[in-house]
């Protein structure tokens, strides 16, 4: 046990000298895994909270029924009945326009100012918020009661669901592209690293060889090397990636309070994990691909 | 210790180095490979630790079939052997001890197993004194014994040296040249590989002399057998 240890050190001992004396190499591989890392981790983050909308929105089984401008009380109440007896409707609740514009401004929230452009005129409309039993139905109800008399309009979440869709299949095609390229190049960095190295040390894998070192014995310190080099650039990555998320969520919260963004925690603390793993590997890939063609053992 | 039956090659630019060569040397020999130069001394050395392979016959090295070792087999046959180079291989950026204690760090040895076994070599070869110093402070013949001594740490029971005084004066090379028998005397197998008459004539050994890749002479007590 007390040899494994002592080879341990050795690993750890060697693998620092490396990274020391190659040092302007050693930082351009960090930096060329953090910058590739903190990119996919971007996407990452914006697709994943994408989907986080396009589920919270999906499970509104709601229905906004905009009505004209012009319908007498009577006329509404009369709508709000045929409407409470369509098939699935579960809840019928009417909203004046007044009090749908003072939701809209405490939504606003320090925003409010947008709206002194519109002096005393409320452009909103009068509307019933209706929710149905099931996801299935809302389309059905949304269609039939657009076609009732007085309705302007019905709108459900379908088409900010379709819009959502729409931009998260640009972003991942986008995303997947670049950062395969940008994967490709944090490899090959790490790949020349190595090499370097290899070089620097072809003196001592020699002698090691003519002694009888075995092949994983010479091999470990340039593969902790280059899982080091990977660690390390994800977690800049992992930093910038955290802070950038946190200013983001701090500044959503106190003012697009309706916008759904996943929490913070967990989410960062297993985006983070996967990008070290991502990193991680990303060295480690590199380095035997650097040891099977320069390190002929 | 060392068997090889009909064993030759030819480099990939059709240079013939080595043709079928059959030799023994048995257990604590001290043998001297003499022949001018690109006679095939390097390649014979070579063959020894699988540094190349033969193109036929086969070979016998402390008692394993070279020729049929595994990649994963090589590294635990080197182990038995001790290497010794004309340029000597040390690393520059380590002391003395450190350069021998390598050798048996890079195998896992157990640390106070090392300790023991580097000041016993370092004594062998007379530089406990300079145990702390660099490659670049010593003389060569102080450098060549750094590397006798690393040769030696894993107790190998065959030590081959390629032209281990072609860098030396004369004197340097006879303190060499005793170095190397007095790990013979405690029984372990030397080949040295040399083109330095006056020392093979002296040392009255067994002188295996090739040419142009081929055996030319076998003596038991021989000389060099060449005018230089
Ligand atoms: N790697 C090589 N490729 C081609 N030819 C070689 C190589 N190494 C040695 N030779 C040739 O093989 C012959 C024997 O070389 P070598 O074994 O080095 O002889 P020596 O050590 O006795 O001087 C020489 O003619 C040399 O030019
Ligand atoms: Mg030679």
């Amino acid at each position: 046990m007390a040899m494994r240890i002592r080879t341990f050190e050795y690993f750890i001992r060697e693998t620092f000298i490396s990274l020391r004396r190659n040092g302007l190499m050693s930082f351009a591989s960090i930096s060329t895994v953090a910058l590739s890392l903190l990119i996919l981790g971007l996407f990452l983050v914006i697709v994943l909270n994408l989907n986080h909308m396009i589920s919270t929105v999906e499970s509104q089984v709601q229905v906004s029924i905009y009505l004209q401008d012009d319908l007498k009380e009577k006329d509404i109440r009369q709508l709000g009945t045929e409407i409470s007896q369509m098939p699935g409707v579960t809840a019928v609740n009417f909203v004046d326009k007044n009090e749908a514009l003072q939701k809209f401004k405490k939504r606003l929230g320090d925003q409010q100012g947008l709206l002194t452009a519109l002096g005393d005129t409320n452009p909103l409309p009068n509307a019933f918020e209706i929710k149905v039993d099931k996801p299935e139905r809302v389309k059905a109800v949304a269609t039939a009661a657009s076609k009732l008399k007085g309705v302007e309009k019905a709108r459900f979440g379908q088409e900010v669901i379709e819009q959502l869709f729409r931009i998260t299949r640009m972003l991942r095609i986008g995303g997947f592209v670049l950062i395969i390229f940008l994967a490709l190049a944090a490899l090959f960095i790490v790949v020349n690293t190595i090499r370097i190295t290899v070089f620097a040390r072809r003196k001592e894998i020699g002698i090691m060889k003519y002694v009888g070192a075995t092949d994983w014995f010479i091999r470990w310190p340039f593969l902790l090397e280059g899982m080091l080099l990977g660690f390390g650039g994800s977690l800049i990555a992992v930093f910038f990636l955290s802070q950038a998320y946190s200013a983001l969520t701090n500044q959503i919260y106190k003012t697009l309070t309706f916008l759904p963004l996943i929490p913070k925690y967990p989410f960062l603390t297993n985006v983070s994990i996967v990008l070290m793993i991502i990193g991680t590997c990303i060295g480690a890939l590199g380095s035997s691909i650097s040891l099977k063609r320069f390190l002929k053992v | 210790m060392i068997k090889m039956i009909g064993v030759s090659k030819t480099y990939s630019n059709g240079c013939v180095a080595l043709s079928n060569i059959s030799i023994g040397i048995d257990k604590g020999d001290f043998v001297f490979l003499v022949g001018p130069s690109g006679a095939g001394k390097s390649t014979f050395i070579k063959m020894l630790f699988r540094e190349i392979l033969p193109d036929s016959g086969q070979l016998f090295v402390n008692g394993h079939n070279v020729l049929a070792l595994s990649n994963a087999e090589v590294p635990f046959f080197r182990r038995t052997l001790g290497i010794v180079f004309q340029d000597y291989r040390l690393l520059p950026n380590r002391t003395v001890h450190e350069n021998i204690a390598f050798a048996m760090e890079v195998i896992e040895a157990p640390h106070r197993e090392v300790q023991k076994q580097v000041n016993y070599v370092l004594d062998l070869v007379g530089l406990r004194g300079k145990a702390r110093e660099y490659p670049a402070q010593l003389s060569g013949g102080e450098q060549q014994r750094v590397a006798i001594a690393r040769a030696i740490v894993n107790k190998p029971s065959l030590v081959i040296a390629d032209e281990p005084t072609g860098n030396l004066d004369p004197d340097t090379s006879w303190e060499i040249m005793k170095i190397f028998s007095r790990i013979n005397r405690s029984g372990t197998t030397v080949l040295a590989a040399t083109h330095d008459k006056a020392v093979v004539d002296a040392m009255k050994k067994r002188v295996i002399a090739i040419e142009c890749g081929r055996i030319v002479r076998d003596d038991v007590k021989g000389a060099y057998g060449y005018e230089n």
